[in-house]
């Protein structure tokens, strides 16, 4: 009964916000925003939300959602025109896209590819929905559980993972940047005794530095000086067909689909791992999986598929951790955590106390996204592209304006952009040496959390750190944390191989041994 | 990205960096009350404020020295030495004047000089014209040539703006002429608009070029400010000459 009741409510959370005008106005607009983002290459969805943040300030909560949560919609599918069309990824996220799109470009299938690409993302965006509906009052009635300690292993894993697994280079670089946002974390007064930290005496640094404008300075700024200082300049677009959405192929791929869908739901629910991983794993899964993978590169489109449906798949699996442990699943789910602080909403095991129907109605947002990505992408698909000529060089000073604008508007404050900008600066050098920025700004927001759970489990245990071995939640998470730094070194590796080997010679030399009892007996 | 050998270079000097960042974190927390009392408060070590600092600043200190150790082993030290010899040759200052370099410190005066000096003192519309003018014309005519000459225009005039604050000349002339600075931003917009377009009136393609990035560089904070100021109620940073004049128009009692 209880979950008819669910679906019953849901619906009618989709209902209410379909009929409000304004909010399929701000629903189309914001996919079909998020969509142009993410076809320019050099603008991402992540930065569509952090400018989008700063429109939304004055809208009500639940307006607002539906203007961020769209635009990250649009955004994660748009990547995918200028995979297609020039052979550029739009996005990080839609790299995988264009190994097989625009192969099928140039074969004259653009408007195939990107058919496919649209059923497949609003299928994929559908699906994820469907988890986090299903189970986010799981992980939340688990939270309930968790104590400081856990807390902060879930922060300090967060970052850990994902150090480990967004760095371009040496891992080491993705943990030291999760630790420099951890330190950012820091600035201001402390929260238990309103000790001032590295404040320096700024009185404006007394509240820490706002998550927003590090944001938008860590996202904007190195992107801006990225694309203008290495003359990027976008390609011959590729002709654009007949888009048709490509039903048949659909249904005939179902489980490939599924599987596509749930790793991205998969990665998407892992602290701090972008819709890019989701994308690269679905397509190497559907590539290893295939008949003819030798076909994988030259067009095929069970490779657009895969990609397209895992990369909006990890919308929603990001939602997961972001709604019910407070922790974003990836960049633009960070920067939609920031949105919601500023409009009091504090995501956590708490939030269906708080907020009863608040994940009700963040589903009944992806679902509409969902809907409305569909209807765009089939319909104005071929206006859109035109996006696509627009010269880099004028559009990303605008950008920068606006990053400039946004940072200020949230707050009213001009020290944000005196934070913004550094930040920027700094985090550019960062991404030109190959120290990834996501652990950073996942450090940023979860500093607070790690650091107030740490000294408050602390008092609780008066200084000890035994709680962290007998609390089964915390011992695991502890061991995970443990793996993942150690694995990541060479002696850890070199052992690991040598007790395997060993363990082989053994059933080797046993089975060996049994070999010759056998043979020896009559 | 760099590629592997370079960065690996590079990770030398960023984990020594890092290193130094580490400790001088360690440092300011040991600074921070461990054991005394604190706003009433009796500290113990498990609660203090330099808990968490002590801890990310050890950290990072040890993951920097990993990150120098895992460089070192890879370039070596006849490596290390090529790379000091070469931040002591001429080349550096080659590189350091290669047009990629150019267009970097380009977007970087062009920043610093719209946050730090322009936003806080002149009226938003004005700054952002001057800035998005100079921003999109260095850049949209794709010539390293012009991009210097552009710069360098931009930079006399940026100059000019941080003097006129610097010796407090808006105030001196307040009584005689007020929004002194927005004038002289317009000015220097109409002053950067004139050179440019001498720069360029010969060839026809960067003619065309010009007009649209003039009609960008209008259109863009004047389509995306009144939305900010005037449906979101958002007050612009330094509301002066050009917002007053908006004003009069939005408030005009017709």
């Amino acid at each position: 009964m209880m979950i008819f009741d669910r679906i019953g409510d849901f619906f009618g959370i989709v209902v209410s916000i379909a009929a409000d005008p304004i909010n399929l106005a701000i629903l189309f607009g914001s996919v079909l925003l998020g969509i142009m983002f993410g076809a320019m290459p050099g603008l991402t969805s992540t930065l569509g939300v952090a400018l989008l943040t700063a429109l939304t300030y004055g809208m009500d909560t639940s307006l607002a959602m539906v203007c961020l949560l769209a635009i990250y919609v649009g955004g994660t599918y748009g990547g995918s025109y200028a995979s297609i069309l020039i052979n550029i990824p739009g996005t990080a996220a839609a790299a995988a896209t264009a190994l097989d799109g625009y192969p099928l470009a140039c074969k004259g299938e653009g408007g195939r590819a990107i058919g496919l690409t649209t059923t497949s993302s609003a299928i994929g965006t559908s699906i994820s929905m469907l988890f986090v509906v299903s189970i986010s009052p799981i992980i939340s009635h688990f939270a309930l559980q968790f104590t400081s300690f856990e807390f902060f292993l879930l922060a300090f894993f967060g970052i850990l993972i994902s150090g480990t697994l967004t760095s371009p280079d040496l891992v080491i670089k993705g943990w030291i940047a999760g630790f420099l946002g951890l330190f950012l974390a820091c600035v201001g007064r402390d929260l238990l005794q309103f000790y001032p930290r590295f404040t320096f005496g700024y009185a404006e640094l007394d509240s820490g530095v706002e998550v927003v404008p590090v944001l938008i300075g860590a996202f904007g700024i190195p992107q801006i000086i990225q694309v203008l200082k290495d003359r990027f300049a976008i390609g011959e677009t590729q002709k654009l067909q007949r888009i048709i959405p490509e039903i048949g192929m659909v249904i005939r791929n179902i489980p490939a689909i599924v599987r596509s869908a749930l790793i991205g739901v998969g990665i998407g629910a892992v602290p701090g791992i972008g819709e890019d991983i989701a994308g690269w794993v679905s397509y190497g899964t559907a590539k290893n999986t295939s008949k003819n993978p030798d076909n994988f590169g030259k067009g095929e489109l069970k490779g657009v598929l895969a990609s397209e449906t895992a990369n909006n798949a990890c919308v929603g699996g990001a939602m997961i951790p972001l709604l019910n442990l407070g922790i974003p699943g990836s960049p633009p789910a960070a920067m939609l955590l920031g949105a919601l602080m500023l409009h009091g909403v504090q995501p956590g095991p708490m939030i269906t106390f708080e907020h009863p129907t608040f994940i009700m109605e963040v589903a009944a947002i992806l679902l509409l996204a969902s809907m409305a990505m569909f209807v765009a992408g089939m319909l104005l698909a071929k206006q859109v592209v035109k996006v696509l000529r627009i010269p880099t060089q004028i559009f990303m000073p605008i950008i920068g304006m606006l990053c400039i604008i946004g940072s200020y508007s949230l707050g009213l404050n001009i020290f944000n952009l005196y934070l913004m900008l550094p930040v920027g600066i700094i985090c550019y050098f960062l991404t030109s040496m190959g120290y990834p920025i996501a652990p950073l700004v996942i450090g940023v927001i979860l500093g607070p959390m790690a650091d107030e759970n740490l000294r408050r489990a602390l008092m609780v245990s008066q200084g000890s750190f035994l709680p962290i071995f007998q609390r089964p939640v915390s011992l695991i998470l502890f061991l995970i944390i443990v793996w993942t730094v150690v694995s990541q070194f060479d002696w850890f590796r070199n052992a690991k191989r040598a007790a395997l080997q060993k363990i082989l010679n053994r059933k080797d030399s046993c089975e060996a041994a049994l070999d010759e009892n056998e043979s020896e007996t009559p | 990205m760099m590629d592997k050998d370079k960065l690996r270079k590079a990770d030398i000097f960023s984990g020594s960096l890092i290193v130094l960042f580490g400790i001088w974190v360690v440092s300011q927390a040991l600074k921070m009350p461990m054991k005394g009392s604190w706003g009433g408060v009796q500290n113990v070590w498990f609660v203090s404020p330099a808990l968490f600092p002590l801890f990310v600043g050890a950290m990072i200190t040890l993951l920097g020295a990993l990150l120098m150790r895992t460089a070192l082993k890879a370039v070596g030290l006849a490596g290390l030495r090529q790379v000091l010899q070469w931040m002591a040759s001429r080349e550096l200052l080659q590189y350091l004047q290669t047009p990629a370099i150019l267009r970097f410190y380009a977007m970087l005066v062009l920043f610093f000089s719209y946050v730090f000096l322009a936003i806080p003192r002149v009226d938003f519309f004005a700054c952002s014209l001057l800035f998005l003018m100079a921003f999109i014309s260095m850049f949209y005519f794709d010539d390293d040539v012009l991009l210097k000459k552009l710069f360098f225009c931009y930079l006399a005039l940026a100059a000019g703006l941080l003097l006129f604050f610097v010796f407090k000349l808006p105030q001196a002339l307040e009584g005689t002429l007020p929004y002194a600075g927005d004038w002289l931003t317009l000015i220097c917009a109409g002053v950067y608009s004139l050179y440019t377009w001498r720069t360029v009136r010969g060839t026809p393609r960067l003619r065309k070029k010009y007009r649209l990035s003039l009609i960008l560089a209008v259109a863009a904070p004047f389509s995306i400010g009144p939305v900010f100021k005037y449906f979101l109620l958002v007050p612009m940073p330094t509301e002066g000459l050009v917002v007053a004049v908006m004003d009069a128009i939005w408030y005009w009692d017709f």
